[in-house]
């Protein structure tokens, strides 16, 4: 049996990569603007982490995560927003360039800091299951599905961009002030910062992994498999698709909501396309069937790019695009598909079988009976 | 009120019409094998039975409930189960796997989030594996199974969903005559605590399991009675004998 297969030897895998992430801000030292930067990182491997869970584990690929992120990101920074404005300053300096006269209905809620992060999740998340929901029940699957989230992705960045009254259009927010959660003001440039961002990357990814080795995890699989079939066995496969899309658009929202913590700045850039493609292309470089191989994926390219991004410039995308075909052709399981064929050559005795990565392709037109 | 009962069952694709004003029922607790010559309209009826298909018009009654144009997943819920004429199985998927999805107590996607042992589970792979003796074959990928072998291991998977109404669309195509001696035998247990519908053709296979017969032919329906009425009846002998042997 393949150690990559072997669930315990993954649990291991991901111990290890999150113990070397925690022990980093002991490293770093006293360049805040590094970590600041690294914490950044937290971020896109949730992106990725919900990627991988959607597209790997799901089947369905998604262009357009950028929906539930930013929407998760303008949650936070309305929040945020609010906490610099009191009774006698009630309303963004922006809205008054823009001559509104009241605060819109819909930043009301974002005055009360606990509301404000509650509704940066939850309208994210209610956007996904109804779209979702939507999308599914119609059976619209495979690029259709795609097709449909990149253009939704479009028109809210749109939307957003368009609203410059209400979201301050293409300036964006940029909260003046760290985030006060009671008495305590979150330093974004503090390791304790960098330690939220990857404590919640760590309960994200033990939600998701769980969710791969249970029971809804095998339904998934039988739905990459053949999802007509799956459907006379009892399951409801919308309501399945639905929750997987959900679960990743929720990491997706925390992601969002981590980076404006961070970054204490948020514009309708965070729905541009180029970066929700750009996730699907770190899951599909590192390995779209395994949640790590995935989040790794996210930190090479994301690494690579700002290493080597300022000085190749356009450069960058050529190599990556090019890149990013060889591995789809010659790699379909991603770079982690050499480790498990080099895992493979090692036999052990273990009988244990089976995480997330077992699977092979997906045949693309399953047609059970005649 | 009967147990199962199509009425006047009808279902066009396009102008095509395939199932003309056809009527059956099922008394529960017998096995009902569904013959008729090629393209006479079996799979579909089965189609619209278990939802894959929605009819033009008639109704389909089970168990008091008119279930009528409901979705696969509620029909398979109520207690229908299917095995498909070409074989589906989930080929990337061991044995072992095909199974255990097939075990549907829990279907809600929310509760199976965190849910990882199916009670009951293990006794009942214990009865289907004994049933079919897949065995030796539980940790083998379904894809690499001999065509025999997955027959038997769908019909499992059937079993694993306790339904209470099995509809076998040609369980015995590919079968040699010793595993078509094993299904005979099945298929007659099975008769003591579920109610079947079989399609087939092979007369011989039909004359050791069928307690009613039903003939279709063109979307309709033929005949309907004993294996001995119907082998007797002269219009069935046209039909078949028209077609061929
Ligand atoms: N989706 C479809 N579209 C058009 N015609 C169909 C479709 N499905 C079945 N038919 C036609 O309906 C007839 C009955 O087919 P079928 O139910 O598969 O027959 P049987 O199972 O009795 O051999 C055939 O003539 C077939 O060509
Ligand atoms: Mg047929």
């Amino acid at each position: 049996m393949n150690l990559f297969h072997n669930v315990r030897a993954q649990w291991l895998a991901y111990a290890v990569f999150f113990i070397v992430l925690a022990l980093v801000p002991l490293f770093v030292g006293d360049d805040v603007f590094l970590l600041n930067q690294l914490s950044m990182y937290g971020v896109y491997a949730m992106l990725a982490l919900g990627i991988s869970l959607c597209w790997g584990f799901g089947g369905i690929l998604n262009l357009g995560q950028g929906i539930p992120f930013g929407l998760g990101a303008y949650g936070m920074a309305m929040t945020m927003q609010m906490q610099t404005q009191d009774e006698y300053n009630p309303m963004p300096p922006f809205m008054l360039n823009n001559s509104l006269t009241e605060l819109p209905w819909f930043w009301v809620p974002f005055g009360n800091t606990t509301v404000g992060i509650i509704l940066s999740i939850a309208i994210p998340a209610l956007f996904c299951a109804i779209f979702g929901w939507t999308m599914f029940r119609a059976r619209v699957s495979g690029p259709f599905f795609a097709i449909m989230t990149l253009a939704m992705l479009s028109a809210i960045g749109t939307l957003f961009l368009g609203m410059q009254p209400y979201t301050n259009g293409a300036n964006g927010l940029s909260p003046p002030r760290s985030l006060q959660l009671g008495e305590l003001t979150v330093d974004p440039y503090s390791p304790g910062s960098y330690w939220v961002v990857f404590g919640l990357l760590l309960i994200a990814t033990v939600i998701a992994k769980l969710m791969t080795l249970s029971r809804s995890g095998l339904v998934a699989r039988s739905i990459r498999n053949d999802a007509e079939r799956v459907r006379f066995l009892g399951y409801n496969v919308a309501a399945y698709e639905t929750m997987i899309y959900t679960v990743s658009g929720i990491f997706a929202a925390v992601a969002g909501a981590c980076m404006v913590v961070l970054s204490q700045y948020v514009s309708p850039d965070q729905f541009d396309p180029t970066f929700s493609l750009m996730m699907v292309v770190w899951a599909g470089i590192g390995g779209r069937m395994s949640l790590l191989a995935a989040m790794l994926g996210a930190f090479l390219i994301q690494g690579g790019q700002s290493y080597l991004g300022d000085e190749l410039d356009a450069t960058w995308y050529l190599f990556l695009g090019t890149f990013f075909i060889l591995v789809v052709r010659f790699l379909p399981k991603g770079l982690v598909g050499l480790v498990e064929s080099g895992l493979g050559r090692i036999r052990i005795g273990s009988k244990r079988n089976d995480g997330d990565s077992a699977a092979s392709e997906v045949s693309l037109n399953p047609q059970p009976g005649a | 009120m009967g147990f199962f009962e199509i009425r006047n069952l009808r279902k066009s694709f396009d102008t095509v019409s395939v199932i003309n004003d056809f009527s059956m029922e099922l008394v529960e607790l017998t096995l009902c094998c569904l013959v008729g010559p090629n393209g006479a309209g079996k799979t579909t009826t089965i189609d619209l039975i278990t939802g894959r298909q929605k009819p033009t018009s008639g109704t389909i009654m089970f168990i008091e409930e008119d279930i009528t144009g409901f979705d696969e997943h509620q029909i398979a819920r109520r207690g229908i189960g299917r095995k498909f004429q070409v074989p589906a199985v989930f080929r990337d998927m061991t044995v072992r796997q095909n199974l255990e999805v097939a075990f549907t107590r829990t279907t809600n996607p929310l509760k199976n989030i965190f849910r990882f042992r199916e009670p009951g589970f293990a006794g009942k792979l214990d009865e289907i594996l004994t049933l079919t003796g897949l065995g030796p074959r539980l940790n083998v990928e379904a894809g690499i199974l001999s065509h025999g072998e997955t027959q038997w291991l769908e019909i499992g998977m059937v079993l694993m969903q306790n339904p209470r109404l099995l509809l076998l669309d040609e369980p015995v195509a590919g079968m040699t005559e010793s595993e078509i001696e094993k299904t005979v035998g099945i298929l007659n247990d099975l008769k003591k605590t579920n109610t079947l519908m079989v399609v087939e053709h092979d007369m011989s296979f039909v004359r050791r399991i069928a307690d009613v017969v039903v003939v279709m032919h063109m979307g309709s329906l033929l005949a309907k009675g004993t294996i001995k009425d119907i082998e007797a009846d002269r219009r069935v002998r046209e039909v078949y004998l028209g077609e061929e042997a």
